[in-house]
């Protein structure tokens, strides 16, 4: 019976064929576009980090990532109970070749001893490691970034400095690897060289500090004291989850969660009209052919759900098409890099698509479908429409 | 004798209100049709043939009054049983054919089968015998733009007999016709009164056509007129 009903709703979706295009090509567009900023939502506030994430914490100048903070604070944070480990960095920026975005990629100077301590998802063969360590102008890249830019060991690398006042002539001797997308897409070299090129004024100061605690319940804790060890000082901290941290620069952009949100709530509102529109007039059309089934034999609910599987098919068939869109922009836009690395269509994403095209179909007949099976076979058969 | 009475209509009186006006459509109406019976119900538009053929049918209820058919009392019914004693017991053709345009001539047929539980091959195998008995075996893949009118409603009587239903009831089967084709249609439905002893109530407003029926009723303004009344003017 199951089969005999979706048979039925497959040929009446299937006989006004233009319209029935056109609906699906709007249901897709729009899922497309809700399959996406689903995927940038969930890359923004629901994103699984490494496990190691959960231990680490970042410290940055209170007022703002743009202040930075004295390299002494080290020695002091380090003596916080919890504290397991701790590495300065400091965001470089600079130009490599020139400013077009294909050759942008993170930039950080950083202790060479212990970045990879903290970030212990990083992971590095121990012999170019070694090199790293030991040599000045040495810098590691990650994997993603390496074949992006078709680095290779050895090769020299001139960054032109902007936001300081030197250019770092750099050899890359280390080739980095992480377990978490695109967390590989970045560049880190010696503090100390930076320094040396530094003037005196501007030596001595850190851009964060990078902390791994020894428990994930000492977190909160650790945050609250480092704080607490600056209140009074000229450059107060401000200590939060490395995911905070990350989530602080989605803020910086407003309240994208909202902003994301209504114009999700709007894509699916829209939808749902014209999906409703398209519906009211299919079944508008066919009241007579209702009231022939109902005269044949066919109560009102299997005439319903008739009507409900044709328009489900309907927006199923959109809603797959644009999950499939979704996805492959997600691809493409990680891939370039465009926009969130962490961008992905996931399951989740799919499924909570999918599902918003199944109710879009279900809701856009539910009203047709009820008022057309209410109205008595006599008036249904006597309809003109 | 009692067990050969399909339709029994006691005091039967249906009233709608259009607009503002109360319109009374029968007015307690008796009527009793016996098992094999082919009967045409004639009258001027709006004197009740439908109306009357809706409520043995159970599309409509009555205002008041009753009505057994096959010897169920069938404003008893629910409406799912209504249904379900409707695809076992009716068959019912329209003016203007009602095919499904999505559905091929076969699909349309296999209709009402939807709604048993035969197979798919039982149900294929029932319409091709019914599209074969009205004389479309060889337009069963053609969808109903592809026939003519006459085709049409063939197809539409086949659908109204391929559950095997005793009583059939046709609502102006040949109102859209040409005249060919509406004696093909009234040749079909002798044949299956006479040859498989269908019980046929049709409504038709052409003395032609009541001609076939082997009995001849006429309404006017409601009222049933007695059994062997002339013509009403």
């Amino acid at each position: 019976m199951f089969r005999d009903t979706l048979g039925l709703a497959l040929k009446n979706a299937l006989r006004n064929r233009r319209r029935t295009l056109l609906t699906v090509a709007s249901i897709s567009i729009s899922l497309f576009l809700l399959g996406v900023l689903l995927s940038v939502y969930q890359a923004f506030y629901h994103q699984e980090g490494p496990p190691e994430q959960a231990l680490r914490l970042v410290t940055r100048n209170r007022v703002s990532l743009t202040f930075s903070l004295p390299e002494y604070y080290e020695q002091q944070i380090r003596k916080v109970p919890g504290v397991r480990e701790l590495v300065p960095t400091s965001w470089f920026g600079g130009v490599y070749i020139d400013n077009r975005p294909e050759n942008f990629f993170p930039r950080f100077a950083t202790d060479p001893e212990r970045i990879f301590e903290v970030y212990k998802e990083f992971t590095v063969p121990p012999e170019q490691l070694q090199v790293f360590q030991s040599e000045r102008t040495a810098a590691a890249v990650g994997k993603t970034l390496a074949e992006r830019l078709s680095f290779k060991l050895g090769q020299r690398v001139t960054i032109k400095g902007d936001i300081y006042p030197m250019d770092l002539e750099l050899t890359i001797r280390a080739i980095f690897e992480s377990d978490v997308e695109n967390q590989d897409f970045a560049m880190y070299f010696h503090r100390k060289y930076l320094e040396e090129g530094l003037p005196q004024s501007r030596r001595g100061m850190v851009g964060t500090f990078g902390i791994l605690a020894d428990s994930a319940e000492a977190v909160p804790r650790i945050a609250k004291q480092i704080d607490d060890l600056y209140r009074n000082s000229e450059r107060q901290t401000k200590t939060e989850t490395e995911r905070a941290f990350q989530l602080s620069f989605v803020s910086m952009l407003g309240n994208v969660k909202v902003f994301l949100l209504s114009i999700c709530g709007a894509l699916v509102f829209t939808i749902l009209l014209v999906a409703a529109n398209t519906m009211g007039m299919s079944v508008r059309e066919r009241i007579t052919e209702i009231g022939v089934l109902r005269t044949l034999g066919f109560t009102s609910g299997r005439v319903l759900s008739m009507i409900v599987a044709e328009a489900v098919l309907i927006s199923l068939a959109g809603g797959l098409l644009g999950c499939g869109l979704a996805w492959g922009a997600s691809g493409f836009l990680r891939q370039s890099q465009l926009m969130l690395s962490g961008l992905s269509f996931s399951p989740p994403v799919f499924l909570i698509s999918l599902s918003i095209a199944l109710a879009i179909g279900i809701l856009s007949s539910l009203v047709p479908a009820l008022g057309a099976t209410r109205l008595p076979i006599t008036s249904a058969l006597r309809h003109t429409g | 004798m009692v067990n050969d009475l399909v339709v029994e209509a006691t005091d039967l009186h249906k009233e709608f209100q259009r607009d503002a006006f109360q319109v009374i459509a029968l007015q307690d109406v008796q009527l009793t049709i016996q098992r094999g019976e082919f009967v045409a119900f004639m009258g001027p538009s709006g004197s009740g043939k439908s109306t009357l053929l809706y409520l043995i049918a159970a599309i409509d209820r009555p205002t008041r009054g009753r009505v057994e058919v096959l010897g169920r009392d069938i404003l008893q019914l629910k409406e799912r049983a209504v249904a379900d004693w409707r695809n076992e017991n009716i068959g019912f053709i329209f003016q203007t054919f009602n095919l499904i345009p999505v559905l091929t001539a076969r699909e349309n047929v296999e209709l009402p089968l939807l709604l048993t539980h035969l197979s798919r091959q039982e149900r294929a195998e029932h319409a091709a015998t019914a599209l074969g008995l009205v004389g479309l075996s060889d337009r069963m893949d053609h969808y109903p733009r592809q026939l003519s009118g006459g085709q049409e409603q063939r197809v539409a009587i086949a659908r109204a007999i391929v559950s095997d239903p005793s009583i059939i009831l046709a609502d102006e089967p040949t109102g859209d016709l040409d005249a060919q084709s509406a004696q093909e249609i009234l040749t079909i439905l002798s044949r299956l009164n006479r040859d498989h002893g269908k019980t046929i109530l049709m409504v038709t407003h052409d003395p032609h056509a009541a001609r076939h029926a082997s009995k001849i009723r006429y309404l006017e303004k409601g009222q049933l007129l007695p059994e062997g009344s002339p013509q009403p003017e």
